[in-house]
């Protein structure tokens, strides 16, 4: 079990409308510790300097995409045991098949539900609280 | 209608997006209550558009319809800059959103404004199109010049999405902008 209000959570979207949409989802679950970044090169420089519990990260962005984001989290130390799920438009199985690869622990599909967002985190965190 | 030398004319229906970097193509669909939100980087020179209607009833879309709104448009986004497009140079010419049937809430009105809260939202400059109003509209888009035609038509009937699945229910009530 985990309680919703001590976990660090990182949303990652080039979108702002998305961001907010997620942002909004979290904080009905009752997350309420969050950062933000708008693609995976910001979210990378972020994590680094100070770490989250979880990431949830768009796939298609520029600079650097999901998987980038998530391949190199797992290979810089502080970083690499970081929670990461997926949140794409279009999950196709090779996606979720590299991205399985490399370390990622769920995906979310778009348009997403919160009641989806937070069965997702919760496969991954366990029950929240 | 004439048609240029070599043009090639690619139709599309609610619930699907185009994207082509190809200056011969042209975007053509049919618009009535539906929204079709023309985008295009003019440097990468590269455009796309969308055809949209959100299920909604007297007040509008409702909050998970919008949510499945945003997710077509990012489609369409995700589409644009797979192809080269920058988001921060993209421009927006809107079209469709009549009130096709009198009497019955004005979802057509509804779903223009959904594009453009969205758009605004997302920094991106409407620099042109054409929303409300009675009729249907054909509309031409040439993706690479951001040319963009309308004519108005007296009946469109507004098929149904190809391929949208709209959200599961329990979507939470969220409000959007």
């Amino acid at each position: 079990m985990a309680a919703a209000n001590k976990l660090e959570v990182m949303v990652v979207d080039d979108t702002s409308v998305s961001r907010m949409l997620m942002t909004e989802s979290l904080q009905e679950i009752g997350i309420t510790n969050l950062a933000l970044a708008k693609d995976g090169a910001e979210a990378l420089t972020q994590l680094k300097a100070k770490p989250v519990h979880l990431v949830i990260s768009d796939q298609y962005m520029p600079n650097l995409d999901g998987l980038g984001l998530l391949k190199a989290l797992r290979g810089h130390g502080p970083t690499a045991k970081i929670g990461f799920i997926l949140v794409t438009g279009s999950p196709e199985k090779s996606l979720v098949d590299r991205g399985r690869q490399i370390g990622l622990n769920n995906f979310i599909a778009k348009p997403f539900t919160t009641k989806a967002i937070r069965a997702a985190i919760e496969a991954v965190v366990g029950r929240l609280t | 209608m004439t048609r240029a030398a070599g043009e090639r004319r690619i139709n599309f229906v609610q619930g699907e997006f185009k994207v082509s970097d190809d200056p011969h193509v042209v975007l053509t669909t049919l618009l009535g209550s539906c929204v079709g939100a023309c985008l295009r980087d003019p440097v990468a020179g590269v455009g796309g558009m969308n055809h949209f209607l959100l299920p909604g009833g007297e007040v509008g879309p409702s909050k998970e319809s919008e949510r499945l709104g945003v997710h077509l448009m990012e489609l369409l986004l995700n589409g644009l800059m797979r192809q080269g497009a920058q988001r921060d140079r993209l421009e927006a010419k809107l079209f469709g959103g009549a009130r096709m049937m009198s009497g019955l809430s004005d979802i057509g009105r509804k779903n223009a404004e959904f594009a453009k809260r969205f758009l605004a939202y997302e920094g991106i400059k409407i620099v042109g199109g054409d929303t409300g109003g009675e009729h249907g509209r054909r509309i031409q888009f040439w993706p690479v010049t951001g040319r963009a035609l309308q004519s108005y038509i007296s009946k469109v009937v507004d098929t149904p999405p190809s391929r949208v699945v709209a959200p599961r229910a329990n979507a939470g009530d969220v409000d959007l902008f």
